[in-house]
């Protein structure tokens, strides 16, 4: 039983030896190195899938206007989509530090209720865009093959694009909306503690 | 100037970590991220508040955005503790005090930390957004709650 236990005394001796400065300094830059890193697997992924489109546009010199509509469609979908990645989502991520513990938890629930939504309509809209990119591209060629063929290739085609519709879609997004509600929830029962 | 900073506070932040996850390793790890924030932000530092009470500020906005780390890295995902070092040996009383305050809601926690490490009450109130009075108010029942803890400890 302790009745006069000195709280203070007992919680400063708690100790750690201090990793070098160094340590800090460089895994700061480890840090930036590793965001950029993946920045730059993303965006050039992206940009060989453009390059690899004009070049099609390019070489096989498509005559309908729909097959030109198609590729600039899926080129303006993966645009859109390297934009919010670059420049709107980093925004959202970012939360400033430097304020009390009660704006911060404001502001970070308010930026992920919006990442939420953002990430959720950028998703679809990317989706619904590379589905008619897709289709109007696939008619030109679809259309010259002898018609079993281009059924079939059509049939696989959306068989393939429903998947992605039916699976993968709502997969990616229910997937990133869970992390996403679990983190705003837990933000917002901290946040209640501020009231009782 | 960040050299100073990070030899004067790096103990204290790491308590205040400490106490908010009871867990020397990843204490450490939020300890360490407070410093890279301070060194990003060092240069935007105004001298508008105090360097304590801004650090202080970062390390406890830190501690709360551990949710996040959580739900990419859920627990058991993370590489077993290699490096356990020297809290084996701690004394028991410490262990436990540090225990009782991790079981805390959140934000008891860091008010208590600061509390603790002698932070004053004004700038607790300033670092967590509450006003003064109820501050003291809540360090007056945490206190209570871990003397209670500590009547029952070793009975």
């Amino acid at each position: 039983m302790e009745n006069n236990v000195d709280l203070n005394e007992l919680w400063g001796k708690q100790r750690m030896n201090p990793p070098q400065v160094q340590e800090v300094v460089s895994q700061f830059s480890k840090i930036k190195k590793k965001n950029l890193a993946k920045v730059f697997a993303v965006n050039g992924l992206m940009l060989i899938t453009i390059i690899a489109m004009v070049l099609l546009w390019q070489y096989v010199e498509p005559r309908l206007i729909s097959t030109k509509v198609g590729i600039l469609t899926m080129i303006i979908a993966i645009v859109g989509y390297l934009f919010v990645y670059n420049r709107l989502i980093p925004l959202l991520r970012e939360v400033d530090e430097n304020q009390s513990n009660r704006a911060f938890l404001e502001a970070a629930v308010k930026l992920k209720q919006q990442q939420k939504i953002l990430q959720t309509s950028m998703l679809q809209l990317y989706f619904i865009v590379m589905t008619v990119g897709l289709c109007l591209c696939l008619y030109e060629y679809a259309s010259l093959m002898p018609s079993p063929w281009s059924i079939i290739t059509y049939s696989l085609t959306l068989i393939w694009i429903g998947f992605n519709w039916v699976y993968l879609r709502p997969m990616v997004i229910r997937r990133e909306q869970g992390k996403l509600d679990g983190i705003i929830k837990g933000f917002e029962s901290i946040q209640q503690q501020h009231e009782h | 100037m960040f050299e100073e900073i990070y030899k004067k506070y790096w103990q204290k932040i790491f308590r205040l970590c400490m106490g908010y996850v009871n867990d020397r390793s990843l204490a450490k790890d939020l300890a360490q991220e407070t410093f890279i924030v301070v060194l990003k932000k060092l240069p935007e530092f105004r001298n508008e508040s105090k360097i304590d009470t801004w650090i202080f500020r970062i390390a406890s906005n830190i501690c709360l955005r551990q949710i996040e780390r959580q739900k990419r890295y859920p627990k058991g995902n993370f590489p077993a503790n290699l490096a356990e070092d020297d809290q084996a040996s701690m004394e028991p009383k410490i262990k436990f005090l540090y225990q009782c305050i991790s079981e805390l809601p959140e934000m008891d926690r860091i008010i208590i930390s600061l509390e603790l490490e002698d932070v004053k009450q004004a700038d607790i109130a300033h670092i967590v957004g509450l006003s003064s009075s109820n501050v003291r108010v809540k360090i007056h029942r945490i206190k209570e709650k871990l003397r209670i803890k500590f009547r029952g400890y070793g009975e």
